[in-house]
C-alpha cells in the first residue's frame, strides 16, 4: 500500500493535522454528511470500476491528457491511485493518511502535466456518474439524493483542493530547486594554483548573495585548503553599504580560518561610491585588477613573481 | 573537561575536544603559561576544529593567552576554526584581532615552522 513520509509530506505541503480540521469546516462537513455517506457508500463502491472509466475515458477524449494517458505506469499508479482513492473517499477517515493519499495523486497528475482545467472536467465526469447512482438509490425522492450527493460533494471539494495544493507544491518545488541551482551557479570558486581561490562575482550583489558568497568562500577555503583568496568584483556595479560591511566580515572570517583575502576589481563608481558612504576598508587588501591580485596572491603563497616578464615588456 | 596538552618537539598543542567552560579555558590558559616556561617552548597551537560555538569570553582568553605565551617567548596559533563559527565570530565583533590564525594543525604547524624576524 501507500508508503507515507510525513517530513516530505511537510516540505510539500506545510500542512498539519490541525490544518485538517480547517479544511473540513472550509467545505461546511458535518456529522450529518458523514452519515449519509456511509448509506450511498455501496453506490460507489459497487460501481467503482465504471466511476474510473467514467474519469479516465474523459481525460482519453482529450489530446492534452497524453501525457498520462500515453505512459503505462503513469497511467497504472494513477489508476490504482484514483481506485484507492475513491474508495476512501466514502470510507469516513479523513486523517492525514486520506490527505496524503490525494496530495500523491496530485503530485502524479503533475508529474504527467495534466492540465488541471482537464483534471477538474475528469472529476466532474466522475461526480456525474456516482451522481446518477445516487439518484437511482433514492428513486422518487429527489431531495433525499440531493442531501446525499451534496454530502458526497463535499468531500470532493474538499479534495479538489488538496489535489490543487499538491500540484502547487510540486511546481513550487521545482522553482525552489531551479533556483537553487542558479544561486550555486552564480558563485563558482575556482582553483588556480594549488592553495589559491578565485572568486568571481558578476552581477547585482544583494544581502542574501553576499551572504552565501560568505558561506560558499568559506566551506571552499576549507574544502580546497587554500590559504590566500582572491574575491574579483570586476562585474559588480552597484555595492551599498550593507554588502560593503559584509564583505569586510568575509574577509575577517576567512582570516579567522587562516586563509589572506584580496579583493580586486573594484569599479571606479563602487569604489567612489564606498568612499563616500563611508566604509572603512582600509583593512583590507585591495589590487586594482585580477591580475594584480593573483600575482599578490603568489606572492604571498612563496611562488617567484613573473612580474619581471612585464617589466621587460614594457621596456621595449 | 579539561584540555589536554601535548607537546611535540618544540611546540606544544591544545586539542580542544569538546565545548568548555568558562573554568576549563581559564585553566587552559594557565597551564599553557606555565608549561611554555618549563618546556622552553617556542610555538603554542590551539586546535579549536571540535568547537561548533566560541563566544566572548572564550576569544578573550584566547587572545590573553597569546599575548602571555607571546610574553613568554612562544608564538601561539589558534587553528580549524569552522566556517559557520567563523562568520558568528565576525558578526559578533571577535575577530581575534592579533592572534595568529590557520585552517589546521598541518598548517599551524607549517607557520610556526617558518623563521620569523621578531
Amino acid at each position: 500500500m501507500l508508503e507515507f513520509n510525513k517530513n516530505d509530506f511537510k516540505v510539500f505541503g506545510e500542512m498539519a493535522e490541525e490544518d485538517l480540521d480547517a479544511r473540513l469546516r472550509f467545505v461546511d462537513f458535518t456529522p450529518e454528511d458523514f452519515t449519509r455517506l456511509i448509506e450511498i457508500k455501496d453506490e460507489v463502491l459497487d460501481h467503482l470500476d465504471e466511476h474510473l472509466a467514467a474519469f479516465f475515458e474523459h481525460l482519453g477524449r482529450f489530446e492534452k491528457a497524453r501525457g498520462l494517458i500515453g505512459s503505462v505506469s503513469l497511467l497504472q499508479e494513477a489508476t490504482q491511485l484514483q481506485r484507492e482513492h475513491l474508495i476512501a473517499m466514502v470510507g469516513g477517515d479523513y486523517g492525514i493518511h486520506y490527505v496524503a493519499q490525494q496530495f500523491q495523486l496530485g503530485q502524479i497528475y503533475n508529474r504527467a502535466q495534466l492540465d488541471m482545467g482537464l483534471y477538474m472536467g475528469a472529476f466532474h465526469a466522475m461526480l456525474s456518474g456516482i451522481a446518477q447512482r445516487i439518484s437511482a438509490r433514492f428513486p422518487g425522492d429527489s431531495s433525499v439524493a440531493l442531501a446525499h450527493y451534496r454530502s458526497f460533494k463535499k468531500v470532493a471539494f474538499f479534495d479538489l483542493a488538496i489535489v490543487v495544493d499538491g500540484i502547487v507544491a510540486d511546481r513550487e518545488q521545482t522553482i525552489r530547486r531551479q533556483q537553487e541551482a542558479i544561486r550555486e551557479l552564480s558563485t563558482p570558486t575556482l582553483q588556480v594554483r594549488e592553495r589559491l581561490l578565485i572568486l568571481p562575482i558578476i552581477g547585482l550583489l544583494d544581502s542574501h548573495r553576499a551572504k552565501q558568497l560568505t558561506d560558499t568562500l568559506l566551506q571552499a577555503i576549507r574544502a580546497h585548503r587554500a590559504k590566500v583568496v582572491v574575491v574579483d568584483m570586476t562585474g559588480v556595479s552597484t555595492v551599498d553599504s550593507k554588502v560593503a560591511n559584509h564583505l569586510i566580515q568575509t574577509v575577517e572570517a576567512a582570516r579567522l580560518m587562516g586563509a589572506a583575502a584580496i579583493i580586486t576589481g573594484l569599479s571606479a563608481d563602487v569604489a567612489q561610491s564606498l568612499v563616500t558612504l563611508g566604509v572603512d576598508l582600509g583593512r583590507l587588501n585591495t589590487m586594482g585588477d585580477l591580475q594584480g591580485g593573483i600575482e599578490k596572491a603568489e606572492q604571498l603563497l612563496g611562488y617567484a613573481e613573473r612580474s619581471t616578464e612585464r617589466t621587460g615588456h614594457l621596456a621595449d | 573537561m579539561s584540555v589536554p596538552i601535548l607537546k611535540q618537539g618544540d611546540v606544544l598543542i591544545a586539542s580542544v575536544q569538546a565545548a568548555l567552560t568558562d573554568h576549563d579555558l581559564l585553566q587552559l590558559k594557565d597551564e599553557m603559561a606555565h608549561k611554555v616556561g618549563q618546556f622552553r617552548t617556542r610555538g603554542v597551537i590551539i586546535d579549536v576544529t571540535a568547537l561548533d560555538v566560541m563566544d566572548s569570553f572564550a576569544t578573550r582568553t584566547l587572545r590573553n593567552l597569546a599575548a602571555t605565551t607571546h610574553l613568554r617567548g612562544a608564538e601561539t596559533i589558534i587553528v580549524g576554526i569552522q566556517p559557520d563559527v567563523a562568520v558568528s565570530l565576525v558578526q559578533l565583533g571577535l575577530t581575534l584581532e592579533g592572534v595568529a590564525t590557520a585552517l589546521d594543525l598541518e598548517e599551524g604547524l607549517a607557520w610556526l615552522a617558518q623563521p620569523r624576524a621578531a
